[in-house]
């Protein structure tokens, strides 16, 4: 039985990041694409413990990476849920392709 | 690995970061302030404009000492140079004057006064850490520090339908960039073992000099890049930009077209002359920075050179003023952008003196849009028409600002850019590299374009006839007429201080920039180990 390497571990966080911008290109329901963008986060963040894992001297670095990554995270969504409520207090809907006051 | 940290230390980077903690410790204030119910009827902005005016008085303290301690702060994630220094008086600065305006104005209500300036404050708090941030995690951390209060910011008024939609564009536009960048981080710091950034710099250096190219780190790069391009809204990342301006109230916009790319500015510019080493210095050759600077000097110059262009010829077609100042602002950021791409000190430079003008001018031409959508009632240019009769004081300050931002004598916008394309040229002249020669006729004949629609809205404003149905003369409290006079003073005037062959305040900052290596730091990573070796 072979053993999960660095290479195994970089590819799950492309894909998770890939999965996040197509999630993100190709919703058109608000909550879709905040969700993408949490995937490209989560994406970063398998690196950086990847990383950290089969690194020596990125041990400390890179866990302190992922933690902070978390928070940050964890604070842009609230600050996007927010707003996104206060979009569908206006416009009855969270389908972005409403939004279209604004152009040109 | 990071260097280690002592108790001495530690002390000297919280004394070195007194205006930030200043800062964090007013945000803290005002939200607890709130909790009490006696203190309700109380507006906190001028609590918020007392804090910035405390650590606007700690940062020109230690600028007139004129000794910074070079040294990385809290083991080397941030750095309190007088890079740091310049750009915390120009944010705090700023702010102060965005403050008095909203309290001129009356944007937030009493209630909301503490929800408004808290975001406003927290926001620069992020800006002033973009601009001292030495190590990739604090480059992420900052950015969405700056970015997080400004999506809410852009959607204060959660009343207007525009409003909500220019928030919503804006946070789902950031969080995509802050996501692509900090891939990118992740690819970067991992690689090299360490998110510091001099070393992840000598490290990408000797890569691409080892060869062959590695694909990985260049994506990582251009990740970091497109986040900065975000922030910078530079083209093709500036969809954002019109849309949020355009639905956010215009005291906001002001905040965000200076402050935000201000502090975008300072931080690209760290960012790259740190990756191409800042000039040669003890621990690599100049040729191993070279393989860098054959990259990224046109890649920024190309960038600068499309956004420019762009923000000038979309700004022509549009009708409402915040719109067309977006744009106007996309092109500054392009402007900006050229000097940087020279990769040099000098470039840095003219890009930081830049901001000075911009700020007084760029907050003007907002600030008479904001007096004068609480007046008429429309942000639209056809509702200007016959300003001159109806506001005379306005329509002569806003006529100094648009004039001063395409960049007339004797007017301050013309000493900056002046200074913009010197730069360019003095470049060109010690690399003798042609496309900065192109670049600088490109950014000579943007400033021939931006006349246009500047002078289109002067027009507007001087000479069609008065709309019909429009009451006459506008009554304006005699504050935001003072107000928006000594900004028009002080930008015609200004360039009584300017001496062009010597940079005082920007090129002293510059002047103490380096990307230094910390003491006693073993090198992490094996590539930055063999630079170390030679």
């Amino acid at each position: 039985m072979t053993s999960v390497g660095l290479q195994e571990c970089l590819l799950v966080g492309a894909v998770l990041f890939v999965a996040g911008i197509l999630c993100m290109v190709t919703k058109r329901n608000a909550i879709g694409i905040l969700m993408g963008s949490e995937l490209v986060l989560n994406g970063a963040n398998v690196n950086f413990v990847a990383f950290a894992y089969f690194h020596d001297l990125f041990n400390i670095e890179g866990q302190i990476f992922a933690l902070f990554t978390i928070v940050m995270a964890a604070a842009e969504a609230a600050i996007a849920l927010a707003i996104v409520l206060n979009f569908y207090n206006n416009h009855v809907t969270v389908d972005v392709d409403a939004a279209e006051d604004l152009k040109g | 690995m990071l260097p280690t940290i002592n108790l001495a230390e530690l002390q000297s980077s919280l004394i070195a970061f007194a205006p930030e903690l200043l800062l964090a410790g007013g945000i803290v204030v005002l939200l607890l302030l709130r909790m009490v119910p006696s203190l309700e009827r109380l507006h906190l902005g001028y609590l918020a404009l007392f804090v910035v005016v405390a650590a606007l008085v700690a940062s020109w303290i230690e600028w007139v000492n004129g000794e910074y301690d070079t040294r990385p702060a809290f083991a080397g994630m941030v750095t309190a140079d007088a890079l740091t220094v310049y750009m915390r008086l120009l944010l705090l600065g700023f702010t102060g004057l965005v403050i008095i305006l909203t309290l001129l104005t009356g944007l937030p209500e009493r209630e909301e006064s503490c929800d408004f300036q808290v975001m406003l404050l927290g926001a620069t708090l992020g800006m002033l850490l973009m601009c001292s941030a030495t190590h990739l995690l604090m480059v992420y951390i900052a950015v969405e520090m700056a970015s997080l209060p400004s999506y809410a910011l852009a959607g204060f008024l959660k009343l207007r339908r525009q409003s909500s939609e220019a928030a919503l564009k804006y946070v789902v536009y950031g969080g995509a960039a802050s996501g692509v960048m900090l891939y990118g981080i992740s690819l970067l710091a991992g690689r090299f073992g360490t998110g510091y950034l001099p070393e992840v710099a000598a490290g990408f250096a000797v890569a691409m000099q080892r060869g062959p190219v590695d694909a990985a780190l260049l994506v990582g790069l251009l990740m970091i890049l497109v986040g900065l391009a975000f922030k910078l809204s530079a083209v093709p990342f500036h969809f954002w930009c019109p849309d949020v301006f355009e639905g956010a109230a215009a005291e906001v916009g002001a905040f965000l077209s200076v402050a935000s790319k201000g502090a975008a500015v300072a931080l690209t510019g760290r960012f790259t002359l740190a990756m191409v080493g800042g000039l040669p210095n003890e621990w690599a050759t100049p040729e191993t920075w070279q393989g860098v600077a054959i990259y990224l000097g046109p890649a920024l110059a190309f960038l600068a050179a499309i956004t420019a262009t762009f923000g000038n010829l979309a700004a022509y077609a549009q009708t409402n003023l915040k719109r067309l100042l977006a744009y106007s602002t996309i092109a500054h950021a392009g402007y900006m952008l050229m000097p940087l791409a020279t990769l040099t000190r000098e470039g840095l430079d003219a890009a930081l003196f830049y901001l000075i003008a911009y700020l007084f001018m760029n907050l003007g031409a907002f600030a008479v849009v904001a007096i004068l959508r609480d007046q008429t009632g429309t942000e639209d240019l056809s509702g200007y028409g016959g300003m001159i009769q109806r506001a005379p004081v306005l329509t002569v300050t806003m006529a100094v600002f648009l004039l001063s931002l395409v960049g007339l004598p004797p007017l301050m916008g013309y000493m900056v850019k002046f200074q913009i394309f010197a730069a360019l040229w003095k470049s060109y002249q010690d690399f003798n590299n042609t496309g900065l020669v192109v670049l600088l006729v490109i950014g000579l004949l943007n400033t021939v374009i931006s006349l246009f629609y500047y002078v289109r809205v002067l027009k507007v404003m001087i000479i069609d006839p008065v709309p019909e149905g429009t009451a006459g003369l506008v009554r304006i409290p005699s504050g935001q007429i003072i107000f928006v006079t000594l900004l028009a003073v002080v930008v015609t005037v200004g360039i009584v201080a300017w001496d062009p062959l010597a940079l005082q305040g920007s090129g002293r900052a510059v002047s103490q920039f380096r990307p230094i290596k910390p003491a006693g730091a073993p090198s992490a990573s094996a590539p930055a180990a063999a630079v170390s070796a030679r």
